[in-house]
This record gives C-alpha cells, structure tokens and sequence, in this order.
C-alpha cells in the first residue's frame, strides 16, 4: 500500500472503532441535561442548571448512585439549547449520538422540552424535564418523557381560586400571555379558571414577547380590571410590574405565574414586587419528609443557599427533583452504566411506577390522561411577595400567611 | 375615539425612546460608513454602569447621564483607531469587514458581560418611574409616564443638541464634509481620524446613555443588546442610512404603528405590523422614507 492509502486505511479504522469506544463499560452514568445556558431564557435555564449540578454534587459526593453494593457516580454532559428550539433539538441529538448519555435532564423553557423531546424520543433515551409546565408537551403522550413540576393547567387554578375567595371579591380581570408556549398555556389556566370562579375577563390577549406593554396598559386602565393575571418569563414580569407602575395603576390583585418565586423579580423590583401573586409548587418552607438526599425542604433550601448563595425557587428544587427520580428508578431496575436500548426502556416502566417522597414532596408520573407522565403528586400552591419574602397564602390548609389583599399603591 | 389620544401620546413616547437607540448609531454610519453592529453592547454595558452607579452612589440614573456619556465617550474614542484601521484596510469590503469586525465585539462584549455581570435582569430605580401626569377631559383620559416623558424630552435634546453642532459649529462642518466626501475634505484640511474619534465617542457615548434610560423604564441584563442593535438598525435603514434628520421622523412612526396596533388591532401581530409598514416602505422607497440614505 502507499504511503497515503495507508493513511486513508488507518482513519477508516479509527472511525469505525469509535462506537466500540463508547459503548466500552464504564462506571459511572453519562447524564444528559439540555437547557437555556444563553439566549432570553438563561435566567431560568440557569435556574435549571443550579438544581442538576445540585443533585449531582449531593450524589457524588455520598460516593454515587448505590446499585448492588457498587457505587456508580454521576457525570453531567451540557447542551445549550441557547433559548432557540432548533438549537434544543441539536443539542439532544449530539447528546444521543455523540455523548451516548444514558439519560437526559431536560429544558427549562417548554418550547425547548417540545423540540428535544422526539428527537429523545428517536433514540429511546429516557428525559426528565425539571421545569417545562405546558399542557402542550403532555398532550403528545412521549413514551420516553416526563416531568417533575405539574402543567399550568393543573396549578393555574389555584391562585385564582384564592383570589376569587377574598373580600371584596374581584369582578373583572384583565388576562394576557406572552407568545410561547409555556405563558400562553398559562394565560389560558387563568382565563379557565377566572371563568369557573365567576370572574369577568375583560380582555384576552397573547402579545410577542418583549413587547413594551404600557400602550396596552395605558388602554386596560381605562376598564379598570380588578384582576391583572399575565403569563410570562422573568424579565417580562419585571417590565410589566414597572410599566403598570409607571402608569400609576394598581390593581386589586397582580397575579403571574413562574418569575414571581424567582430572587431576580424581588431584587429588580423590590418594594414593587410585594402584594404581587403567584403559583407554585414547592417553597424552602412547605412540610416535606424526603427518603433520599434531602430529608426535607429546610434542608434543600440551605444546601441550595450554601452552594450558590441564592434562594432557591420551585423550579431549581423540581430540577434536583429530576435527578432523585431517575436515581430511584435506576435503583429499582439495577440498572448499570451504560444503559442500552432494553435498560433505558425498563427505566421508562420504573418511572412509570414510581412513588417517592422527597425533600420537594411527592413524585408520582400520570400514566394515562391530560397529564401523561407530569408529575401530578404535588399541592399547588398559591403564594405572594410579601416584605421581600415569598410566603404561601393559600390553600388555606397550608397557608403561612393570610394574602395582602387588595393591593396598595406604590406611590 | 376615546383611546386615541392616549394611542398617540404613547407611540410619541415609544418614538422617543427609538430615538435614543438609533441617532448615535445614523451618526457613525453617516460619518464613518460603518454598521456598528455592537450598538446593542454599548447599550447594555452604559446600562450596567449606570445600574452599579446607582447601587454607588444612590444618585437618581438620570443625574449619572452626563458622567455615562463622558466614560463612555472617552471609550469610544480610543477604541476607534481599531475600527479606523479595519474598515480603511485597502484588502476587502470596508463596510462588511467593519460590520464583521463590530460583531465580534459585540459577541464579545456579551460573553464578557454574562461572565462579569451574571445571567439575571435588573432594574435602575429612578425618582420618577412611578408616577404619571393623568389628564381627564369628559370620556377622553391621557396617563403619561414621567419617566418616559423625560426619555422623550431627552431624545427631542440630544436630536437639537447634534443638529445644532451638525449645523452651526466647524466641527459640525467639518463631520459633514467628512461624511459627503472623505478624501476631498481631506484635501481641505480637515483630519479624518480626529474626526472619526471624535464622532465614534460621541455615538458610544449616547448609546451608553440610551442604555441608563432603558434601565430606568424596561430592564437590563447582559442579554439585551441584540435587540436593541436590530432595533436601531431598523429604525435608520427607515430614516435612510446615515440621513440623521430622518431617525426622529423613522423612530416616531414605528412608535405610532406599534401604540395604535397594540391598541386598536390586534396584539399579537404588533411586531408583524411593524416590520410590514418597514419592508413596504423600502420596497417603495429603498433610501428610506425621505429618500435621502445613503
């Protein structure tokens, strides 16, 4: 052979040799985790990031996942999905193909979990999203994906449901969304559930995001809605919060979704932020008794504040959520590293059957139904800001606080 | 009927704050011919100064502006040379390789800000971003912010401000002789290099200004500024590229279109609107609305 055929022949051979090397047995678990590191959502997907890095330090550091008396450790693979779905699907494709992760940690934003999940789903890779909360990623029915916060549809009632209850009771609201796919779920929660309350919805609007809303509010204020209930990001909770403001409107109650729990929206915002509502799950001071990691969510919350200086909000604790599932489901399957197709499709059945309970309550997947494999073991919640805190007001069985209500004016 | 006069006054408002984002960019490009594409940084990093100013200083964002426009300026001013040298380059396309070159900057001035500055958003507090001037006549009401009403008036000031010294000053002669010819105002004396410093520092520093505004009414984060450079670049190729007389005329009309579409149609389609009555325009006017770009 010649010197370059040669060459040519060597390269073949490394490159058919490579699937050998990554299929090869190792000890510890590739984990996939696909979320917004750049791009409009990096503050949630930031958010993400702390709590998977957060489970994968408390598993790492107790020696890894126990399977048959052998201790497998745990290695997160990043993918931005740089706040673009295109970009989402990518990143799940170059996890599956060229990191051959076991599993997936999945999006913050429910856009992203929508564009990832099929492709996770070509692959038979199993993905848990600790974050995404569309109605719309549950409708699909993906065999191979999961979620450990409830859709809007289940928890957007329960704040309107609280304010509905308070005196003077609120007659009319004014409802919008932000065009994506989780803030418009969430709008549609509260539109659904205004109705049922008896609430009078003035208006209904989906609006682009990032759009300057006062022309909108300016508009609004002249129908004086007693309720303002708007589905959004961070840094659109934060502009409306400050353009109501600046048009010198309060009113009697101030309700967002995701953002609201959020140590940005108080920080921004501060004095601004009190009396403002919002929906959740989990926070540091719900009664929890955790079987694994966490024995509750004091003590989630302070090793959360310890690793990052930073509250930690019900999105970051549904993210370490995700991993204490897939460690618990792996247990139940003795299930080794690497995980191939006829593993990772028994872990599938385990999480289907699991019940756990955790520092972050109750994790138990809907097998059938609206809310097809959404974790619907939790109490929604319907909390508010006040003095800077974020207190439960309601369901009044587990209330701390009794709401601030109606709300004053800043000025 | 009722709401129009409140629809008006809002995309007045809105205009204003166009304004600010894309005079100082129409002036570099009508001096300089080069599409800053970091004009969104320079936004975003006078945004960040003006935020840990405040946290400082506890002074209101806008007392900070002129202190803003001198750091910034004093930046710009220095880092022009570079810019100078890229698109004077005899190899390739000046207007293309100063584009690349200014997207890399702003590439890294993102990285370096999501580094330095972290991934949330923040907010400047100012005395006056909460309250408004409420006016009522019978059926008809208009609210006007006061903060966005001193973001206009501060727009209407810097647009007189640089017409004047455009217009009535040897060195507003001397940037528009280098504008309409650079090598024959050249032949006449005047330093092209000194010059261009000196215009490049004057947009670097109104757009760090611009950013401290838009801090004080939206928010800020080391994110924004691809939205912001899209925006202004919208908004000149409007006005007509490097025709400064036409960004406040460009920046209110896109204000009216959005404030009357949030208003009156529907909300969702508003950016579609926006860029529809853009491209429309162009297509019938592809120098602009007054046909005088460049």
């Amino acid at each position: 052979m010649k010197g370059r055929t040669k060459v040519l022949a060597l390269l073949l051979v490394l490159a058919m040799s490579v699937p050998v090397w990554a299929d090869e047995a190792r000890d510890f678990f590739k984990v996939g985790v696909i979320t917004s590191l750049s791009g409009s959502l990096a503050t949630g997907g930031n958010v993400t990031k702390r709590g998977y890095d957060l489970w994968a330090d408390a598993v790492n550091a107790a020696g890894g996942i126990e399977i048959q008396g052998k201790k497998y450790p745990v290695k997160l693979f990043y993918g931005d999905d740089q706040s673009e779905p295109a970009q989402g699907a990518s990143a799940a494709e170059r996890l599956a193909t060229q990191e051959k992760v076991d599993f997936v940690l999945g999006p913050y934003a429910s856009g992203l979990t929508l564009a990832a999940a099929p492709v996770l789903e070509k692959f038979k890779i199993p993905m848990i999203t600790g974050s995404a909360e569309s109605p719309m990623i549950w409708k699909e029915k993906f065999r191979y994906t999961f979620g450990t916060i409830p859709p809007v549809n289940y928890t957007g009632s329960a704040p309107i449901n609280t304010i509905a209850g308070l005196n003077p009771k609120p007659k009319t609201a004014l409802i919008l969304g932000s065009n994506d796919t989780f803030s418009k779920a969430t709008a549609e929660a509260f539109q659904d559930a205004a109705v049922k309350a008896g609430i009078k919805v003035l208006k209904f609007n989906i609006v682009p995001s990032g759009q300057d809303l006062i022309p909108y509010l300016s508009a609004a204020k002249a129908m004086q809605p007693d309720l303002i209930a708007f589905g959004g990001h961070d840094e659109e909770l934060i502009k409306l919060v400050k353009a109501l403001n600046q048009i010198n409107y309060t009113p009697k109650a101030l309700l967002m979704h995701y953002g609201v729990t959020e140590p940005a929206f108080i920080e921004a915002l501060q004095k601004s932020a009190d009396q403002v509502f919002g929906a959740s799950v989990w926070t540091e001071s719900i009664k929890t008794k955790g079987e694994v990691l966490w024995p509750d969510a004091k003590s989630y919350a302070d090793a959360a504040m310890k690793a990052y200086n930073v509250p930690a909000d019900y999105t970051q604790a549904g993210s370490s959520a995700a991993g204490i599932a897939f460690q618990m489901a792996l247990i139940k399957i003795n299930g080794v590293p690497p995980l191939d197709e006829k593993k990772r499709d028994e872990l599938v059945d385990a999480l289907e059957k699991l019940k756990v309970n955790t520092f972050y309550g109750e994790i138990g997947f809907a097998t059938e139904g609206q809310f097809y494999h959404a974790n619907v073991g939790l109490t929604p919640l319907t909390i508010q800001i006040q003095n800077g805190k974020v207190v439960v007001v309601g369901p009044d069985s587990l209330a701390e606080s009794k709401p601030l209500y109606p709300m004053k004016a800043k000025k | 009927m009722e709401l129009l006069p409140q629809a008006t006054v809002d995309g007045l408002l809105i205009g204003g704050i166009y304004i600010t984002i894309a005079i100082g960019f129409s002036l570099a490009y009508g001096v300089m011919h080069i599409i800053d594409f970091a004009v969104g940084e320079w936004i975003m990093l006078g945004a960040f100064l003006g935020y840990y100013l405040n946290l400082w200083s506890v002074l209101d964002p806008f007392i900070l502006l002129p202190a803003i426009f001198l750091v910034f300026a004093v930046i710009g001013y220095l880092i022009q040379p570079l810019v100078y040298r890229v698109i004077s380059g005899k190899k390739g396309n000046p207007v293309l390789m100063g584009l690349v070159f200014t997207f890399g900057l702003a590439l890294m001035f993102r990285g370096a800000a999501l580094t330095g500055f972290g991934f949330y958003s923040h907010s400047i507090p100012s005395a006056i971003s909460q309250d408004s001037f409420f006016i009522e006549m019978g059926s008809v009401f208009i609210t006007i912010p006061y903060v966005r009403l001193a973001g206009l008036l501060y727009a209407i000031a810097i647009t007189l401000v640089l017409h004047f010294v455009l217009k009535k000053t040897d060195f507003g002669r001397a940037v528009r002789a280098l504008s309409q010819h650079r090598e024959a105002s050249g032949l006449m004396g005047i330093n092209a290099k000194r010059i261009s410093s000196y215009v490049y520092g004057i947009y670097v520093g109104l757009s760090a200004m611009t950013g401290v505004i838009i801090g004080s009414i939206f928010t800020l984060n080391a994110q924004m500024g691809g939205e912001y450079t899209i925006l202004a670049f919208f908004i000149v190729v409007l006005a007509g590229m490097g025709y400064l007389a036409g960004v406040p005329w460009a920046a209110f009309l896109l204000g009216l279109v959005q404030s009357f579409f949030l208003i009156y149609l529907n909300p969702s389609y508003t950016l579609m609107a926006v860029f529809g009555i853009l491209f429309t325009i162009l297509l019938i006017s592809p120098k602009g609305l007054f046909g005088r770009g460049v």
